[in-house]
């Protein structure tokens, strides 16, 4: 009886002992190759320790992160902080961020562009051969745009609106990227007076900052309800010139116009309001489209989802924008007209990136085709000297990924027609001052489409200064950069964040007409 | 007094291999880690396998005639530890006792020494089993107040009140407590085996046990699963809930039991998961220890890498990167194995304990008495399900808990209680032997 129990017992701790017999099988020999390949894995740590890893590039061949491998250390350093945020770090204390993190395995070398060779590599399990990056942006734009900002918190983001090729993209405060990627010892103190400096040095504000965006949102607005049918350039809104001076009541809640001064209401269009930047005409407008298509165009633009710069596995994530209060990782409802009428204008709970505006200005310049962004230009065989600038041997182009059409071209047109007329109409000039207006005096006939944003926070806070635009924007012009400027705490949009913006266009154009 | 003989030639012959595996194990370990081979360590390789030889001649000599194979079972499974915790002494903080400092490796062998006395000492000095089997209640309450006074008295390593403290050394006295639980349960079922198995009540087609008479059982147990719960030892509660169910299904034959035993388990699992916070966080790491790689998940995860480093046929001895797992002497010794030995050699460690406990069972069927058969299941499950829990921890199919691998592992508690059993079943099969024999004479006669 108990022998018969005991031969029971033999099969089952016979079972037992094949199951974790298998799991063993599992982890040393099936799921092996995925967890050696991890970055948390000591091994990757101690390889990593010693590895090369590529060369990365401005668009002009200027170099701008390098590695050397001194007494089996691999060190990197990286030359120009105003790339600290997009490129990141690559720090055998602290891990890889940006674009170190996104091309990690290409600038190691684990992985090969073409999937072929991938392949081979692996079967012969050959050695990694790093590669090096060259970025869409030229250096000296790059270094022009965080001069521009100078000690002003903030972010520039320039997107070329034909191929989605970013141009610049700096936030301030930066930081020094070398003394936590050099050595792992130094690196923790290093780190640590980083953290320590005011403003949030490792934020890149471009890609993971949110903001209330104010009246540069009034150009999405105005976009969306041209597109679907529910404003015409030339619709009007009877009551709006009284509803100036006296609030418009919505659902019993008055909202107030902002000092419209040295400018006197009347009876406005499309263009003269966005000129004058009138609440009271863009909250008609809201309305007139409709929480539902509102939150429908919000969508196509890219809002309500986090969004990227490349694609795939090489994507660089930049954070989501909300037209509502965040539900879920969506946006959530309307609560009713007086958060729409008040989103329209950029206000309630509307909260966007600088790259999400940038790309609002992109889709106007590019005929309502919002561009894919990328930010790596192409991968390239390691250049044995860094000095020398990049090898000629292109491994693979970034891909310019086909935009996505989120409006119609004459959509696009008026509003594109609206925007050259707020920073050029009469109004427009009479609206925003002296200052807007000398960024386009460039002498030359080129032509600049835009809008300022002044976005109120809380009491006692100063606004942001906001800046979207375009050029060249004349007649049937192919725009060729469009910008994002914010700063924050910055005050009015005219004052601080536009002049900044027509200045980097107006390098831009400078550079890329002399070469 | 007139020695009586008993040759053991196959325990000799297969014991004759480690003069050559131990020592070559250690040559392997110091001329991968410092590139030239030096005297001093194989002092500690020769030194376990003439400890295993004396032994040996110490059961030769005293007629022993038990079992042949669990000594050279156990004496290899133990070498392979040995070697490995030589291999890991570099990169774990040396002991002190008793003025010296000595590293993991030498102060296991010390340990080994000590357990192959005891086991010796049991094998050979327990003439028969009354003063296990009728005084199991004194035994008992001696376990209950081992496991009192570590309550009140012990002191607690990494969050487990399990330590007690003796002067130039410390012990773990839940190690012993499952030899106690084993020799009362195999005790108190042999007594009640037929009251047990005969009368049963039958609520539709599910037999429940009848419960007067498993209550004495079942309130030791409840009261003993409770301290190694309330000390915080999962593990330990574990194996002993393991240990309990397996005796009560060999002496009873009934699955039914097992299956209310599992489900009682399986709701007490989730009312602790839901109860106790360090039970919840223990599975939120077994479910995904990837979810906090450099923090909670860090003991696990390294474990894992070390597993898939090793691979097929293992990085080789001193070549791998087993000390980045916290607590590999003792929690992580088989990812050790199974890095450095690769697939192959951890599969050979397991097969070495499927071997004993194989032979630890064919003892228990041999067995002349349902006492002595109950325990020698009871004492071989102890060990089996030990082995299988932390493995299986180890490979993340179960939580990990901090019970050791026996034999292997770094612990001098456990090292003792493991060579304690295996002297128990040395004692089971020579008593079955000499049952025999007298069988056979008074045939012959």
């Amino acid at each position: 009886m108990i022998a018969t129990n005991v031969r029971r017992l033999a099969v089952y701790l016979l079972l037992a002992f094949v199951v974790v017999s298998g799991g063993l099988g599992w982890w040393q020999i099936l799921d092996a190759p995925a967890l050696n390949a991890r970055a948390e894995n000591p091994q990757v740590i101690a390889a990593r320790r010693s590895a090369m890893r590529g060369t990365i590039f401005d668009a002009k061949g200027a170099l701008l992160a390098s590695s050397a491998v001194i007494d089996g250390v691999s060190r990197r350093t990286y030359t120009d902080a105003a790339f600290s945020h997009l490129i990141g770090y690559a720090s055998l204390r602290f891990g890889t961020t940006g674009v170190e993190r996104a091309y990690d395995d290409i600038l190691t070398g684990r992985a090969d562009p073409n999937p072929l060779r991938d392949l081979m590599n692996d079967i012969l399990n050959r050695r990694p051969e790093p590669k090096d990056l060259t970025l869409t942006i030229d250096k000296r734009l790059q270094d022009f745009a965080a001069a521009q900002l100078g000690d002003a918190i903030g972010a520039v983001v320039a997107i070329d609106p034909r191929t989605g090729a970013i141009l610049a993209m700096t936030s301030i405060p930066t930081f020094d990227a070398t003394p936590i990627s050099e050595l792992p010892d130094p690196a923790g103190p290093a780190m640590a007076r980083i953290t320590g400096r005011p403003g949030n040095p490792l934020v890149d504000r471009a890609r993971q900052g949110r903001y209330v965006p104010g009246s540069i949102m009034k150009v999405l607005t105005a976009a969306a309800a041209l597109d679907a049918g529910a404003i015409t350039a030339h619709t009007t809104f009877p009551d709006q010139p009284q509803q100036e001076t006296d609030g418009f009541v919505v659902n019993g809640f008055t909202i107030r116009e902002h000092d419209l001064r040295p400018v006197t209401p009347a009876l406005w269009s499309l263009s003269p309001a966005l000129q004058v930047s009138s609440n009271i005409f863009f909250a008609h407008v809201g309305l007139e489209l409709g929480a539902q298509r509102f939150l429908e165009y919000a969508h196509r633009f890219g809002f309500c989802a986090g969004g990227s710069i490349g694609s795939g596995a090489r994507a660089l994530p930049v954070s989501a924008s909300y037209v509502t209060a965040e539900t879920d990782g969506d946006c959530g409802p309307f609560t009713d007209d007086v958060e729409l009428a008040s989103a329209s204008f950029g206000q309630a709970r509307v909260s966007v990136t600088p790259i999400q505006m940038a790309l609002i200005a992109a889709t106007i310049a590019n005929d309502g085709v919002m561009p894919a962004l990328h930010a790596v230009r192409d991968v390239r065989v390691h250049a044995a000297d860094a000095a020398g600038g990049p090898s000629s041997a292109v491994l693979e182009e970034s891909p310019s990924g086909d935009g996505s059409r989120v409006i119609s071209v004459d959509a696009a047109r008026v509003t594109r027609s609206a925007m050259v007329d707020a920073v050029e109409g009469e109004l427009g000039r009479l609206y925003a001052g002296q200052g807007s207006v000398q960024l386009y005096g460039t002498g030359s006939d080129v032509h600049t489409a835009g809008k300022t944003g002044t976005a109120q926070r809380g009491e006692g806070q100063a606004p942001h200064s906001w800046f979207i635009g375009f050029a060249p924007a004349q007649g049937d012009a192919q725009p060729s950069i469009a910008v994002a400027v914010l700063i924050e705490g910055g005050g009015s949009g005219a004052g601080r964040a536009a002049p900044i913006g027509g200045a980097v266009m107006a390098e831009w154009l400078r550079l890329a007409g002399g070469g | 007094m007139r020695l009586t003989l008993a040759w053991r030639w196959t325990e000799l012959r297969m014991l004759l291999p480690l003069l050559l595996l131990v020592p070559l194990g250690f040559v392997v370990t110091h001329v991968a880690e410092a590139g030239v081979l030096e005297p001093g360590p194989l002092t500690l390789a020769f030194g376990y396998v003439a400890l295993m030889l004396v032994a040996h001649a110490i059961l030769v000599l005293s007629g022993h005639r038990g079992d042949q194979l669990l000594l050279p079972l156990v004496g290899t499974i133990g070498g392979a530890g040995l070697v490995i915790l030589n291999r890991l002494a570099p990169d774990v903080e040396p002991t002190q006792a008793f003025g010296l400092q000595l590293d993991v490796a030498a102060t296991q062998l010390a340990w080994f020494a000590v357990g192959l006395v005891a086991m010796l000492a049991v094998a050979i000095g327990l003439r028969d089993d009354g003063l296990l089997r009728h005084y199991k209640y004194t035994w008992a309450a001696v376990g209950i107040g081992l496991l009192v006074l570590t309550a009140f008295l012990g002191y607690e390593v990494n969050g487990a009140r399990l330590w007690l403290d003796l002067g130039p050394i410390a012990i773990q006295p839940g190690e012993f407590i499952k030899i106690i639980l084993v020799v009362f349960i195999a005790g108190y079922l042999a007594d009640n085996r037929a009251l047990l198995t005969g009368a049963s009540l039958r609520i539709g087609p599910i037999r429940v046990p009848p419960l007067p008479y498993l209550l004495p059982m079942l309130a030791l147990f409840g009261l003993v699963m409770l301290i190694a719960v309330r000390q915080n030892d999962l593990g330990q509660a574990l194996l002993l809930f393991g240990i309990f169910l397996t005796m009560l299904f060999v002496a009873t034959g009934r699955r039914s039991y097992v299956l209310i035993g599992l489900l009682l388990f399986v709701a007490g699992s989730f009312a602790a998961y839901k109860l106790f916070p360090h039970v919840a966080a223990r599975v939120d790491i077994w479910i995904d220890p990837f979810a906090d790689p450099t923090n909670k998940g860090f003991q696990p995860v390294r474990g894992l890498f070390a597993l898939a480093r090793g691979g097929l046929f293992g990085e080789g001895l001193g070549q791998g990167l087993p000390q980045s797992i916290p607590y590999v002497h003792t929690d992580f010794i088989f990812a050790a194995v199974a890095e450095e030995l690769g697939l192959v050699g951890a599969f050979a460690l397991l097969a070495l304990f499927l071997a004993f406990v194989f032979r630890g069972l064919r003892i228990a069927m041999l067995a002349r008495d349902e006492f002595s058969a109950l325990l020698a299941v009871g004492l071989t499950a102890s060990l089996a399900l030990q082995t299988l829990i932390i493995v299986a921890g180890n490979l993340k199919l179960v939580p990990l808990t901090g019970i050791t691998l026996p034999f292997v592992s770094y612990g001098g508690s456990s090292v003792l209680a493991s060579f304690v059993m295996v002297g128990l079943l040395l004692n089971v099969s020579h008593r079955t032997a000499r049952a025999v024999d007298r069988e056979q004479g008074l045939k012959d006669r």
